[in-house]
């Protein structure tokens, strides 16, 4: 942080989360202020602008000054995932392929336990249907068929059709949805009910917006598609009101930059944008396009993402400067086919509760938590089950007095109680024991959750650089880093503001998919090489169109995008496919074919094995994918002159007795703002800021680097 | 240790729990004082004062008589006799074995073959309340569901003499 004279203002990043919208203010030297407000569901531009006056203050600038100065200005919230999970929707019709009016409600079954803990996946009873954001009486089904090739099959009965539309008027609806089965192949019979339905709509005097699933998210898998295109209409175009509200404050303050928000897909986009239910998920993956961006920046290509919240520790890997994309994700327990930055969350984090199994007396943590309760330490809370941070405040690892800044004061003796009675005496062991017995087991499954990740994409961590930021990440790197030979441990020192940085690292992007289902077999001649790759091309461009015309509404010609395409490919006949970076930006001769064969049969031996390699079989190309960005500014990283090894003696602030396995040690306490590039401590230690606390084990050392990251090293 | 009053498990029995109640108590370690608070809820809903052992269905159960005796009884007060012995023995029993009998139940195609399937319906003979039926082949033993060890179950488990 800095105060003073000479701040200019240059990215802001909005995180509106479900409790707090926290707004992150960059400057051109990389220096950043932190803002917090409550946040104001019924019109988040008022959380925003109290957030934002809160961040400028410590620069003692004024909103208008700082917004006028500002070049981009990047949004992340939950707005949207609350009201999908709230049922707070709008009131949606739909139709669809008559015969299948039921499959929104059956959930595919799946839909029953996703997101659920590994335990009740297993317990069959806890399973259940969740409400559907359409009744059935408001999903009418209409006779038509078009088969896996995109043939008619049956022809669209249009009077059926007409009949639903003016069914679905006649409730009263505010939207209708269009999903028909292989649409994506054939859009035709959406596309005419969309022209009954205005039909209707104009003999009625009354106008809803139509969404085809053939034009929003054209895939393969009807459900997921189903799914994504109700999002859209349910959830999507509410909220749109929202961040155009949030839009006007900025401009009413005088901002000249265009606000953009967080997509799944790692890139930002406008708020104009079609597709809006691609902003659903934005702020988690936050964190992994910083850490990316972090990664060129100082040159590392391979790192491990690790985040440790209240409620999660969520783990990415980004290999060789790319993270990987989840084809078919689920959130808040919808299939979506809406690419996603792949993220593995486990449900433990500081906040998670632990509990001695009464039955075979083995300690489990979580996977429920306290949340912002955070745990017995904290009597307001109202919690009755000790957690994580209850058990790092026992050891002394966290101070009690500077949780959050010392907002928020910790009852250290509440903890250590609550730890006795509820751990250490049912297992006879001391309390001091128990709680560090309790960090051990939670540091000990992160490890091996990360490990398993990196092995299982066919690397080790000597490939990888570890990165740890979130609220908890440094307080436990020390523990789940320990015994694995990561090139490096990279904690930066706004760790806790990480997720909310890496929002404003985002490129301005947009990305198009699309079914396309080309077999490519062995043995074919170059002729059909070239009617494949001709059949590629057309993919690839029309999905370039939709991405200028997007980029289009932000006044952005199509000379200034770079368009990078991608394809999905498997070897015929397998249900999963990889995806890849073409090799070639336009099939222009029978050989680039080969170069794609090519590039898919290295990326299949990387993830599995050589001898996993099937050529024998042939390939098919599922997917075409269209990215396209621009350049935006993105946040400098702070860059400090580099000092000596040895800290100024004012940056230790005192000493504390912490239990470091099995032994209490007199520690050194370090503020982090005080220290300088360049300096080194060696543990035992504990580095304190206001919203984190970076602990160093006995066997390890730390020294902060130019851009204000520590490094963390054996000793 | 997972607590809940007396409230949340008359709900329980009832049906009457939201669900986000309901998954987090599955979900959860088990309260060690249930069956106390089941019974006692349970105790409060029958209409004779005998004292409840142990509930054998929603309307059945093993029952301690004033003169000390531990018998099989339903809601309705209709005693089957010593808890040892199979309850279903004294109940009336309607046996649908027949097309026209199983498709009172079950559409046409998907009712059981009477040749290779039949229904027993075992009936309280006081107030005609089904307490339980069984699927199995003509001729098949009347079932004894279930033979608990309740001396064991009070004394190892529970903590208390019967």
């Amino acid at each position: 942080m800095s105060n003073g004279m000479g701040n200019r203002p240059r990215i802001l990043a909005i995180d509106a989360g479900g409790t707090m919208t926290d707004t992150f203010i960059i400057n051109e030297r990389g220096e950043f202020v932190v803002g917090k407000a409550q946040t104001t569901p019924y019109d988040e531009s008022i959380g925003f602008l109290n957030s934002a006056r809160d961040a400028l203050h410590y620069w003692g600038m004024g909103v208008e000054e700082a917004f006028s100065a500002m070049v981009s200005g990047i949004y992340s919230g939950t707005a949207m995932l609350n009201r999908l999970l709230e049922r707070k929707g709008r009131t949606v019709g739909l139709i669809v392929t008559a015969g299948m009016e039921d499959y929104l409600r059956m959930e595919r079954a799946i839909q029953t336990y996703l997101g659920y803990s590994y335990s009740d996946r297993l317990h069959i009873v806890t399973h259940h249907h969740n409400p559907p954001l359409v009744p059935r009486k408001r999903i009418f089904g209409v006779r038509e068929r078009v088969d896996v090739f995109g043939k008619v099959a049956i022809p669209l009965y249009e009077h059926e059709a007409r009949a639903a539309a003016e069914q679905l008027l006649a409730m009263g609806v505010d939207s209708i949805v269009v999903n028909f089965i292989y649409s994506f192949k054939n859009p035709a019979h959406e596309q005419r009910v969309r022209e009954i339905a205005e039909e209707v709509m104009a003999a009625e005097g009354r106008q809803v917006p139509i969404y085809l699933s053939s034009e929003l998210y054209p895939l393969r898998a009807d459900f997921p598609r189903l799914n994504a295109t109700l999002l859209e209409a349910y959830a999507a175009e509410p909220s749109r009101e929202q961040l155009q509200r949030v839009r006007q404050v900025t401009r009413d303050h005088g901002a000249r930059f265009d606000l953009r928000v967080m997509a799944s897909h790692g890139g930002t986009i406008s708020i104009d944008a079609r597709e809006l239910a691609r902003t659903l998920i934005s702020g988690p993956i936050g964190g992994v396009i910083g850490a990316k961006y972090l990664a060129e920046r100082i040159g590392v290509h391979n790192v491990a993402c690790t985040d440790i919240g209240g409620t999660s520790f969520d783990i990415a890997l980004i290999t060789d400067g790319e993270f990987q994309i989840k084809n078919v994700p689920d959130v808040a327990r919808f299939l979506l086919n809406i690419p996603l930055v792949q993220i593995d969350s486990v449900g433990a984090g500081t906040g998670s509760f632990v509990r001695v199994n009464p039955g075979n007396r083995r300690i489990e943590i979580g996977p429920d938590s306290a949340g912002a309760r955070v745990g017995m330490c904290y009597p307001e809370g109202g919690v009755d089950t000790v957690t994580i941070t209850d058990c790092n405040v026992v050891l002394g690892y966290l101070n009690p007095d500077n949780f959050l800044g010392g907002e928020i004061k910790l009852d250290r003796q509440r903890a250590i109680a609550a730890v006795r009675q509820q751990i250490a005496e049912p297992l006879g062991l001391d309390v001091y024991a128990a709680a560090s017995g309790v960090v051990e087991l939670f540091e000990d499954s992160l490890k091996n959750n990360l490990l398993g990740r990196i092995i299982g994409k066919g690397y080790g961590p000597e490939n990888y650089t570890l990165l740890s930021y979130g609220g908890g990440g440094p307080l436990h790197v020390g523990g789940y880093s320990a015994g694995l030979n990561f090139e490096d441990v990279l904690i930066p020192s706004w760790a806790p503001g990480f997720s909310a940085f890496g929002c404003a690292c985002g490129d301005f992007e947009y990305r198009y998919d699309r079914s396309i289902d080309l077999p490519i077999f062995p043995g074919i001649d170059d002729a059909t090489r070239m009617q494949l790759g001709n059949a590629i091309n057309a993919a690839w461009d029309a999905l370039a169109d939709q991405v200028a015309a997007e980029f289009a509404k932000s006044g952005i010609p199509r000379e200034q995008i770079r368009f990078k395409p991608a394809i999905r490919m498997q070897y015929y006949g397998q249900l999963n496919d990889l995806e890849f970076r073409s090799p070639v930006q336009r099939i222009e001769e029978p050989g680039d074919i080969l170069q794609l064969v090519r590039a898919f049969e290295d990326l299949y031996a990387k993830i599995y094995y050589n001898a996993a390699r099937t050529p024998q079989f042939g390939y098919l190309a599922t997917r075409a994918i269209m990215t396209g960005s621009v350049d935006v500014e993105k946040p400098a990283l702070p860059h400090r002159v580099e000092t000596g090894p040895d800290p100024d003696p004012e940056a230790q602030v005192g000493m504390r007795d912490v239990y470091w396995k099995g032994s209490w040690i007199s520690t050194p306490i370090f503020a982090m703002d005080r220290l300088h590039a360049g300096n080194r401590i060696v543990g035992p230690a504990i580095i304190e800021a206001p919203a984190c606390t970076l602990v160093v084990p006995p066997d390890r050392w730390v020294w902060l680097d130019r851009n204000d990251i520590f490094h963390m090293r054996k000793v | 240790m997972t607590h809940y009053d007396k409230s949340t498990i008359a709900d329980l029995v009832d049906g009457r729990l939201e669900w986000s109640q309901l998954k987090a108590m599955m979900s959860n370690f088990k309260d060690p004082d249930r069956f106390d608070k089941y019974i006692a809820v349970l105790q409060e809903r029958v209409p004779w004062d005998d004292q409840i052992l142990l509930p054998l269905g929603p309307h059945l159960f093993i029952v301690r008589k004033a003169d000390g005796s531990i018998v099989t009884k339903s809601r309705s007060g209709y005693e089957f006799g010593d808890y040892r012995q199979n309850w279903k023995l004294k109940a009336r029993i309607r046996v649908r074995d027949t097309d026209a009998s199983l498709q009172e139940l079950y559409p046409a195609m998907m009712h059981c073959t009477p040749g290779w399937m039949e229904l027993r319906e075992y009936i309280d003979p006081l107030d005609g309340t089904l307490l339980e039926v069984e699927a199995v082949p003509p001729g098949y033993p009347v079932v004894h569901s279930f033979q608990p060890d309740l001396e064991t179950f009070y004394r190892e488990w529970l903590g208390r003499s019967l």
